[in-house]
């Protein structure tokens, strides 16, 4: 039995971690607020802060926090009586909460003060200017055709070349080279090793973790099994050059010691980090689509498959690219630490290690990712501009279409049923679905189309010297195109639609009453049954 | 009377579960067992039979009224009191919860030094009634 003080002790901890997680929650909810104050009847979003506040007002007295909770579930109140009222809160209203919670923010700030920092991260963000260059070599003529004429439709510069040993001398290098398993051989995977080479996409006829292995030790940053889901390959190519971050903080950590990987979980818990244990490295890859973590944990010592060897492994991947693995271990050779380093991972952590210094570690791992994200302008799941980029680029195109007087469409697309299929098949399948469409709809528009991703799964799309008329048409060829994909989630498939809505840009018009109009017109093919296309003012 | 020992603890905040637990175990002395939502609860019930439950009322999944339909179906299951911890406010879903059958309410948050004692008060007056 503990002593009162060992009790103290582990609720002090305890609520420290509440505290930092209250911190971010708080800096969440505040900016769900702000985008209400800007979109009043957005009910799911107000369903959220609701949520949101509910679950402080119902936690925070537990940890210490007690007025914080109290003032939560005052704010919590009047969220639901916005809700259940059905009439839409008054913008001013929504902006006095807002500011409510950043004065509990102020204040959960001071009473934790001498925190600690997390520095502004050093990441090296390389760019994509130029189109990426790619060489698919081997001799699967029809099927490479058909990958070198999916992945030219993205822009990419795509060039089929059927003696590997070609690479091997001078000329336009690739960046990315995609062969067939077959046609890998020692001399070839060479080429790939060194520094700044190009990144090599294996595709393979079956999938075994042996081959994957083997992938790897190819020197292989990416691994596809036949038939080959073509957005998949373009997102992996694009990933291959740059960073891309997800917000919630989930790890998974794999450990073949039970109880030691129990214990890390436990404590990780506690701090609200959503962990999860892998035991068994070949299970890992489910456990990954199924908890998309933020961060791995790896034990570098385990039988059958090192820490390092699954890290590369994992780095086939483009789900787990942006995951920060850290090894765990008792390794205490700096050579040995160095060379596991070089070869995938991100960080080392000694054990024994103290159960703060692990929460700590993760934390501000997952803060740089964040940071990173913010960072970054452009939508790292879809490469699609966002939120505030495409309003820029919107007030452009409604100048441009005034001063010129041509016609110009505005489009809101939102998936259907979009929370259901996150439900359903998890986060990572939806993120498959966003990518998809972001797919179709850059290559379905024109070069001189904008598109953007608005939010979760609401895009935008600005088409500039585009009638109505026309406007509708090819959104619903889009449509119809999309609602008829088959969608992959494991060995089910399944198919999504979606619903949008389109105004003109008038002459005189402002950006913001488009984009309402066209908000409006999405909600009325909502209403009408999802599925379809409708035009600001045509309520039918 | 039996002594109140082991806890079925299900709750999806982590940051409950995990101060819950300092609270009943550490605290308490009691067995606890930890489940992240109702589907989670009933799958742990196959196998593991608590004195007592200690629910959530909004979870994911399946929330804690649902679980407690599904508990009732169940002879073995049924016999097994169970303790609703809420963050709602309004006192006519705590007395619905209670027509439903819960055994208490409770209501978040609570306080981690006097939970356990709570709850051993609740376990002798559904040991009082027959």
């Amino acid at each position: 039995m503990s002593t009162p003080e060992e009790v103290q002790e582990q609720l002090a901890a305890l609520r420290a971690n509440y505290q930092i997680r209250l911190n971010s929650d708080l800096a969440d909810l505040h900016q769900t607020a702000l985008e209400l104050s800007e979109s009043l009847d957005d009910h799911v979003r107000l369903k959220t802060l609701r949520d949101g506040l509910h679950r402080i007002a119902g936690s925070a007295g537990s940890f210490g926090c007690a007025s914080i909770g109290l003032r939560c579930r005052d704010y919590e109140q009047r969220t639901q009586m916005w809700l259940d009222s059905s009439a839409t809160p008054e913008a001013v209203r929504m902006l006095e909460l807002c500011q409510g919670l950043s004065v509990l923010k102020s204040e959960l700030e001071q009473m934790t003060k001498g925190g600690e920092e997390a520095s502004a991260a050093d990441v090296d963000v390389p760019a994509l200017d130029s189109p990426v260059r790619i060489s698919l070599v081997g001799s699967e003529s029809s099927e490479h055709r058909g990958i070198a004429d999916a992945l030219e439709g993205f822009g990419y510069a795509v060039t089929l070349d059927s003696n590997p040993k070609a690479l091997a001398q001078g000329g336009a290098r690739p960046d990315v080279v995609i062969a067939g398993y077959q046609s890998l051989d020692p001399e070839l995977s060479a080429l790939f090793e060194p520094k700044g080479a190009p990144a090599l996409i294996l595709l393979d006829r079956t999938d075994s973790f042996d081959r994957r292995l083997e992938a790897v030790r190819h020197h292989a940053k990416g691994y596809f099994v036949y038939p080959i889901d073509i957005p998949r390959l373009e997102a992996r190519i694009r990933r291959l050059a740059s960073r891309h971050t997800q917000d919630p903080y989930r790890v998974v950590i794999v450990d073949d010691d039970v109880e030691l990987s129990e214990h890390f979980r436990l404590v990780l818990e506690g701090a609200g980090i959503d962990s999860r244990v892998v035991n068994e490295p070949s299970h890992i890859v489910a456990a990954l689509r199924d908890h998309l973590p933020d961060i791995l944990i790896v034990d570098i010592n385990m039988p059958g498959c090192s820490g390092p060897e699954l890290a590369q492994v994992l780095r086939l991947d483009d789900d787990w690219l942006k995951v920060p693995i850290i090894y765990l271990s008792a390794e205490t050779d700096q050579d040995r630490r160095a060379l596991a380093m070089r070869q995938a991972g991100d960080d080392f952590l000694a054990k024994p290690i103290g159960d703060g210094e692990l929460v700590s570690a993760i934390k501000v791992r997952a803060q740089r990712s964040r940071q990173l994200s913010e960072a970054l302008e452009r939508d790292g799941l879809t490469g699609l501009m966002k939120h505030a980029a495409l309003k820029e680029q919107l007030e452009i195109e409604v100048s441009r279409a005034q001063r010129m007087d041509a016609p110009a469409s505005v489009v809101m697309i939102d998936i259907d049923r979009f929370k259901s299929i996150n439900d359903t098949y998890g986060h990572a399948t939806g993120d498959y679905v966003i990518r998809l469409l972001a797919n179709l709809l850059r290559r379905r528009l024109r070069k001189l189309d904008t598109v953007g991703r608005y939010g979760g799964e609401e895009f935008v799309a600005i088409l500039p010297n585009c009638s109505l008329k026309d406007a509708e048409r090819i959104f619903n060829e889009i449509r119809l195109n999309f609602s008829q994909l088959d969608c992959v989630a494991g060995k089910e498939s399944f198919r999504v639609s979606f619903s949008a809505g389109i105004a003109p840009i008038g002459p005189s018009s402002h950006g913001e009453q488009v984009l309402e109009a066209a908000d409006q017109a999405m909600y009325e093919a909502k209403t009408g049954g999802r599925n379809q296309v409708r035009l600001a003012g045509s309520a039918d | 009377m039996t002594e109140l020992k082991s806890i079925l603890h299900v709750e999806d905040d982590p940051s409950i579960q995990a101060v819950a637990r300092v609270a009943l175990e550490t605290v308490g002395g009691f067995e606890v067992t930890g489940c992240d939502d109702g589907q989670h609860a009933l799958e742990t019930l196959a196998g593991f039979k608590p004195d007592l439950i200690l629910m959530d009322v909004m979870m994911p999944n399946l929330d804690g009224p649902s679980t407690l339909k599904r508990l009732q179906a169940d002879p073995e299951l049924s016999r097994i009191p169970v303790v609703f911890m809420t963050a709602k406010i309004q006192p006519a879903e705590v007395e619905e919860y209670r027509a439903i059958g819960a055994a208490d309410v409770l209501e978040k948050p609570f306080d981690p030094m006097t939970l356990a004692d709570r709850l051993k008060r609740i376990w002798e007056d559904v040991h009082v009634d027959p």
